[in-house]
């Protein structure tokens, strides 16, 4: 039984710090290096707001407005310029990456944080013994991936969205502000980044690397997935399952590197990955 | 040195302003990680250099000269460490090098030691086996922290069944492979033995494994750091308890861990609730120099205070700084220190020492649960001349 929760938790982290750079990457298109850095900023997010005694549940909206406001600037001062060049705007987001983890050195020193979990223990469920907040995560994914699929599918903003992603200049004689649209969609991806480096805070440490180590599995993914947020949700649990299996029965040092190797696999088959169209 | 000479170099080195023993001084290479992997511990110990080096001047240096101290980053690895021990004996000729490093940067430096033939103490704990004609180590190897881990589990905990998480990297599967030997030598049984990468955070499947073993006691050896704090954690949150000795964690990282690291056994030759003159002593002395910027000393810190006066009583002994001299004699003298009496060995170059296993409280600090007095480093280096 415990295998089974090892796989769900293992989705639902997946999915929570992939989401940021689905949006990002998937829907906008702009491959952003710089992910594994805001989520960084999530966990010192998490780390400031526990030194000034905020209890760590409502921290969860500041992050992500934090990475909202830090999404927005980048959008504004450094990418804004680059989305004719896709190429150039890899390096400049790595960049970007580079210099943010500088700063978070510089202000908090090279150093491990500590944050207290918000919420520890285990809880007692379908006969095994398994950590609540680990648990308490599978639900938060599905509450995430609920509110960005209502937020593309059933809005007029999402409506806009796909349209300047399908074709910016005709989205624009329509008198959609593309500008305006990715300016958000941006900044909306940046706070699903830092949110989720607030979430992973109680299961890992708070370092200015914290989050590079989960750049490569969150890049794979959202290339297996293409652009929608429930094939995502898919992906993230087809290869947590693979990567818990080999792990548990085969080696853990093997299974750190199921993603990458599945990734690979399935676009070689199908290059759409699992999306649908 | 001739009365005329001396004279006019005393009027030279009046006319450049620079103190007039400079010519006659002792000068103490301190090549050290300030920045990369060590940057975290490299103050405590340029600090406990620096206390040394103060105390033995004020008291009157060593035969009669003052002592100099030179810190040199190497970086924390190969490559730094070349250019760092590079610069420290050929450019500043320096007569000893002592200093807490990497593996990889003490590896790199010891081609460039032999040849400058300069004695060389390293303080810091590592995986063993590190062997060189000018090379002496006084912090502890695997052998000594193994011994008293498993000791203290099967003894006082009853464990019979041991399972063992790693990093998987040379120092990490190195420990735990001794563990592993040492638990089978007498009479335990490892019933699991698992490795994530270095930059592994995800520790999921090894924690459901060791549930799914349930073994008497878990030892871990992961990469300092990072690694350490997440497996922790997600044992925590696992509501995992049995015993838990970690290898790889020092004693300020967990008091930063607070209820995290609680419960769990620390083993080392140092810790800063030692009861001993020597160590209050040391802790007394440090505050007053350094105040609120102290660093916490530790494993390696106190080590490199204690081999600065380990090379005070060679060179006092061999009565000069001659690299060959003061080798010969590194291995005849014992200092008493934080750590207790500390005497590196001639044959196996490294030194017995007493281990210390602790207990991390609810509020981050450590309790001494037992100690096992001069713990032998094992067959060090003994093919290796």
């Amino acid at each position: 039984m415990s295998i089974c929760f090892d796989i769900l938790t293992t989705a639902a982290l997946l999915f929570i710090v992939t989401s940021g750079l689905m949006m990002i990457f998937g829907v906008m298109q702009i491959v952003n290096f710089s992910h594994g850095a805001i989520i960084s900023v999530g966990g010192y997010v998490s780390f400031v707001l526990a030194q000034l005694g905020i209890p760590g549940w409502y921290g969860w909206i500041f992050a992500f407005l934090v990475g909202a406001l830090v999404g927005a600037l980048m959008e504004r001062l450094v990418v804004r310029p680059l989305y004719k060049r896709p190429l150039d705007a890899i390096l400049a987001t790595w960049g970007l990456g580079i210099v943010m983890i500088q700063i978070i050195t510089i202000c908090f020193g090279r150093g491990i944080q500590f944050v207290d979990a918000p919420l520890q223990g285990t809880w007692h469920l379908l006969g095994t013994d398994y950590s609540s907040y680990r648990l308490v995560m599978i639900p938060v994914a599905f509450v995430i991936c609920a509110l960005l699929v209502a937020l593309l599918n059933g809005t007029r903003f999402g409506v806009r969205t796909r349209a300047v992603i399908m074709n910016e200049a005709l989205a624009e004689s329509l008198g959609i502000n593309a500008g305006l649209i990715r300016f958000i969609t941006f900044s909306i991806g940046a706070g699903l980044g830092t949110l989720a480096g607030m979430l992973i805070t109680p299961l890992s440490s708070v370092d200015p690397y914290m989050g590079v180590t989960w750049l490569t599995s969150a890049f794979m993914l959202v290339m297996v997935s293409g652009h929608s947020f429930l094939s995502l949700l898919f992906t993230c649990l087809v290869f947590s399952t693979f990567q818990v299996l080999v792990s548990t029965y085969v080696n853990p040092v093997l299974g750190g590197m199921t993603i990458a190797v599945l990734a690979a696999a399935t676009l070689r088959i199908r290059p759409r990955g699992f999306s649908r169209d | 040195m001739k009365l005329s000479h001396v004279l006019f170099s005393l009027g030279v080195m009046t006319l450049l302003g620079v103190p007039a023993y400079a010519a006659d001084m002792i000068r103490i290479g301190v090549p050290v990680g300030l920045s990369g992997a060590n940057s975290v511990v490299a103050p405590s110990i340029v600090q406990a250099s620096e206390l040394a080096v103060d105390e033995i001047n004020a008291a009157g240096g060593i035969l009669g000269k003052k002592v100099e101290l030179i810190v040199a980053d190497d970086a924390s690895g190969a490559v730094g460490a070349q250019q760092a021990f590079d610069s420290l004996i050929f450019k500043k000729g320096v007569d000893v090098i002592i200093s807490a490093e990497t593996s990889a940067a003490r590896n790199a430096a010891l081609p460039i030691v032999s040849r400058g033939r300069v004695p060389y103490i390293y303080t810091s704990f590592y995986e063993g086996n590190s062997c060189n004609k000018w090379l002496y180590v006084n912090g502890w190897v695997p052998e000594q922290l193994s011994a008293a881990i498993v000791d203290y589990l099967q003894k006082r905990e009853n464990a019979n069944t041991f399972f063992l998480i790693g990093s998987d990297y040379a120092f990490g599967r190195g420990v735990l492979e001794f563990a592993r030997k040492y638990i089978e030598s007498v009479g335990g049984k490892v019933v699991g033995e698992e490795y994530l990468p270095m930059d592994g955070n995800d520790w999921t499947a090894i924690i459901s494994k060791l549930r799914a073993a349930a073994p008497d006691a878990l030892i871990s050896c992961t990469a300092g750091g990072a690694p350490n704090v997440s497996l922790g954690k997600q044992l925590k949150s696992a509501g995992v308890n049995v015993p838990y000795a970690n290898m790889a964690l020092d004693e300020g990282t967990a008091k930063d861990m607070g209820n995290v690291a609680s419960g769990v056994l620390v083993c080392g030759s140092y810790m800063t609730s030692l009861d001993t003159p020597e160590n209050k002593k040391f802790l007394a002395a440090l505050e007053n120099k350094f105040g609120k910027d102290m660093k916490t000393p530790n494993e390696l810190s106190v080590p490199q205070y204690e081999a600065i006066y380990a090379y005070k009583a060679a060179v006092e002994k061999a009565g000069s700084t001659k690299g060959k001299d003061v080798i010969k004699a590194l291995g005849e003298v014992s200092v008493t220190g934080p750590r207790g009496t500390v005497k590196m060995d001639p044959e196996t170059r490294h030194a017995a020492l007493n281990m210390y296993l602790s207990q991390v409280q609810e509020d981050g600090s450590m309790k001494i649960l037992d100690s096992f007095q001069n713990v032998e480093p094992g067959p060090q280096c003994r093919n290796c001349r």
